[in-house]
């Protein structure tokens, strides 16, 4: 142990300045209107935005609008996603990775609902070898048949054993799938008809890669590179992008939230999802509903905190079931959002905390909201989406959707602000309109012990409220010329009109 | 396993190629696998790593033609006496003694000397 005193004096007033007088003390709203901004631009008629962070290490990702929701075939998108840095007409895929490993870099592709993404990490040095690779992927990958068959498929299949075993993405796919349908609802990576049926030749590939990688489809988005510096080798590398491939445009119909009840059975785990419609992007624009991320704060369940089960309404309330996990989390895309709690663990558990949880929401809805817990759940909502701009995969990501869908790009310190400004009420309206909407429940897993919707209290049928509105509307509407008038001003009444463009709804 | 051939540096050279054809032509027909149906290609031996592969990556009909082939020559061997010679087959062979197989190991072989040159890669920093 070293006391205190035996610490030098100069030692001593070195510690004092660093920690009670930081040299460059910097508030926050500082940092973020400074550092989360990117610059976009256009360069070659690809659009690109770069954020010039400084540090040694560059991020470059070419985003394409081309995630499940917008396949032409099932598993189409997993199959694109496995031919990337696969050969070329340049070069071999042995080379790409030779030479990516050489510099020392790191080269990737994923896929999500709505995007494909091909990432490279590497030294700021070598931006200029990374773009031109990218754009060489994308427009001139060969999709040979040989790669296809030894590479793209035994790879995809072990994929899809990997994906079988897991409980929970099979019941977070599924609830995308009850929830969404069709477009969302696809499932996010190849099942067992896709491998057999439909994903068969790597033509199919080659065709939706010309759309998925078309120049209004893409955008390429960079952190920590100098903006004109990006221009400047984008401009280059994509100038003899193929222009044949401009005409083709990939659609997905516009989301609409259905909800309703599935129930595979399973042998190793069990998982159970219950979601509701929640709030679109933030990065769309219009329409985003903070109140709907505080609310999956204030449910939480996962502790952000080690050592400890946390201080979230859920994770309070099931605290009477161990074995069970439980975690909330809110998914956004360009035209829907998904809140969903997932619980994994022992049937039994989850049977008990379930009913729990739709205990918890009800009293949410009925305004039994403590202060502490609401402010509580304001900050941390608040810090995950700030963190969630900071952290680079999912901003680069972000800002690459943004920019196709051509809206305003990634404001970070108006999100802080929005989420700063809800309060108890509208959260409490909120969990209220859940509750009196159509659930989506997914159960996973042994299915004698989990339970169904009705059993945990989320019914499925009109409430008596809303069946009062309905009979006192049509005794209204059945009323003779005169009544009826008086009668109708009485009754409330409210229209809300939406104006849909390309899938996106236009400002409100 | 692709075989030695003087093809290219014949074709460059006209007189040559005047000179060379006949002989040629003279030398497939007396090889004798015409007669059987079948093509050059498939006599090369297939007991090697790199052809194993090559026909794996063969077209689902070029690998179903091979096959049928090999079969026909087999039977026309054991039926004929050696003067009954595969008249229908031969005068198909002539046109279509193509290499099928040929270029597909020539991609494989290219492929395995890139990795070893790769592998014997000997990394130069360049003056700064």
């Amino acid at each position: 142990m070293i006391s205190r005193s035996s610490l030098g004096r100069i030692t001593q007033l070195n510690f004092k300045q660093c920690c009670y007088q930081p040299a460059n003390r910097r508030g926050l709203a500082a940092a973020v209107s400074e550092s989360f901004k990117f610059q976009t631009g256009e360069a070659a008629g690809v659009k690109i935005a770069s954020r010039d962070l400084t540090g040694p290490t560059t991020t470059l990702s070419l985003v394409a609008k081309a995630g499940t929701r917008y396949q032409t075939l099932p598993g189409i998108v997993d199959g694109l996603e496995k031919f990337a840095y696969k050969n070329t007409e340049k070069r071999s895929s042995l080379r790409i990775t030779r030479e990516a490993e050489l510099l020392g870099g790191e080269i990737s592709a994923y896929h999500s609902r709505e995007n494909l993404v091909l990432q490279a990490k590497f030294l700021r040095d070598d931006l200029p070898y990374f773009v031109e690779l990218l754009a060489e992927v994308a427009s001139k990958t060969n999709f040979t048949a040989h790669e296809f068959h030894e590479e793209v498929i035994p790879i995809l299949t072990l994929h899809h054993q990997r994906f079988l075993t897991s409980t929970q993405d099979l019941a977070h796919n599924s609830a995308h799938g009850i929830a969404f349908h069709r477009g969302l609802g696809a499932p996010l990576h190849a099942t067992p008809s896709t491998l057999s049926k439909y994903l068969t030749e790597e033509a199919a590939i080659a065709a939706y890669s010309a759309a998925a990688y078309a120049k209004p489809n893409i955008a390429v988005v960079a952190n920590g590179a100098d903006p004109s510096i990006l221009s400047k080798w984008a401009g280059e590398f994509f100038k003899d992008y193929p222009t044949s491939r401009e005409a083709t445009i990939l659609e997905s119909s516009a989301s609409k939230y259905y909800g309703g009840e599935e129930r595979t059975d399973h042998k190793s785990g069990n998982s159970l999802v219950i979601a509701f419609s929640g709030s679109r992007s933030f990065a769309t624009g219009s329409s985003y509903k903070p109140e709907i991320t505080v609310l999956a704060a204030l449910l939480g369940g996962q502790p952000s905190i080690k050592w400890s089960s946390g201080f979230s309404l859920l994770s309070k309330a099931v605290s009477g079931h161990p074995g069970a996990t439980i975690s909330t989390a809110h998914a956004t895309y360009s035209d829907a959002g998904l809140l969903f709690i997932t619980l994994n663990g022992n049937a039994n558990a989850i049977r008990g905390a379930s009913a729990e949880v739709v205990k918890t929401l009800k009293s949410v809805a009925a305004g039994e909201v403590s202060k502490e817990d609401f402010s509580k759940a304001v900050a941390l909502a608040k810090f995950r989406a700030l963190e969630a701009g900071q952290e680079i995969t999912s901003s680069l990501e972000l800002m690459g959707s943004g920019l196709i869908h051509g809206i305003k790009p990634l404001q970070l310190d108006e999100v802080a602000r929005t989420i700063g400004a809800v309060n108890v009420e509208q959260v409490t309206k909120a969990a209220k309109g859940m509750l009196s909407g159509k659930a989506t429940v997914s159960a996973v897993g042994d299915l004698y012990v989990l339970p169904f919707a009705e059993e945990i209290g989320l019914t499925f049928l009109i409430r008596y409220n809303r069946y009062l509105a309905v009979s006192a509307r049509v005794v209204r509407r059945s009323l003779k010329e005169g009544p009826r008038l008086q009668a109708e001003r009485r009754g409330e009444m409210e229209l809300k009109f939406a104006k849909w463009e390309v899938s996106l709804m236009s400002g409100e | 396993m692709s075989q030695p051939s003087f093809t290219n540096f014949i074709i460059k050279r006209p007189w040559l190629r005047r000179w060379m054809t006949p002989l040629a032509n003279w030398y497939t027909d007396a090889a004798g696998y015409r007669k059987l149906g079948l093509r050059a290609d498939d006599l090369i031996p297939e007991e090697s790593e790199t052809v194993e592969l090559a026909l794996k990556r063969l077209s689902q009909k070029e690998a179903y033609d091979r096959v049928f082939r090999l079969r026909r020559a087999f039977q026309v061997g054991i039926l004929s006496d050696g003067s009954v010679c595969f008249k229908a087959a031969r005068m198909l062979i002539g046109h279509s003694d193509v290499p099928y197989l040929t270029p597909i190991i020539r991609e494989i072989e290219a492929e395995k000397k890139e990795r070893e040159d790769l592998e014997s890669m000997v990394i130069k920093r360049r003056p700064a």
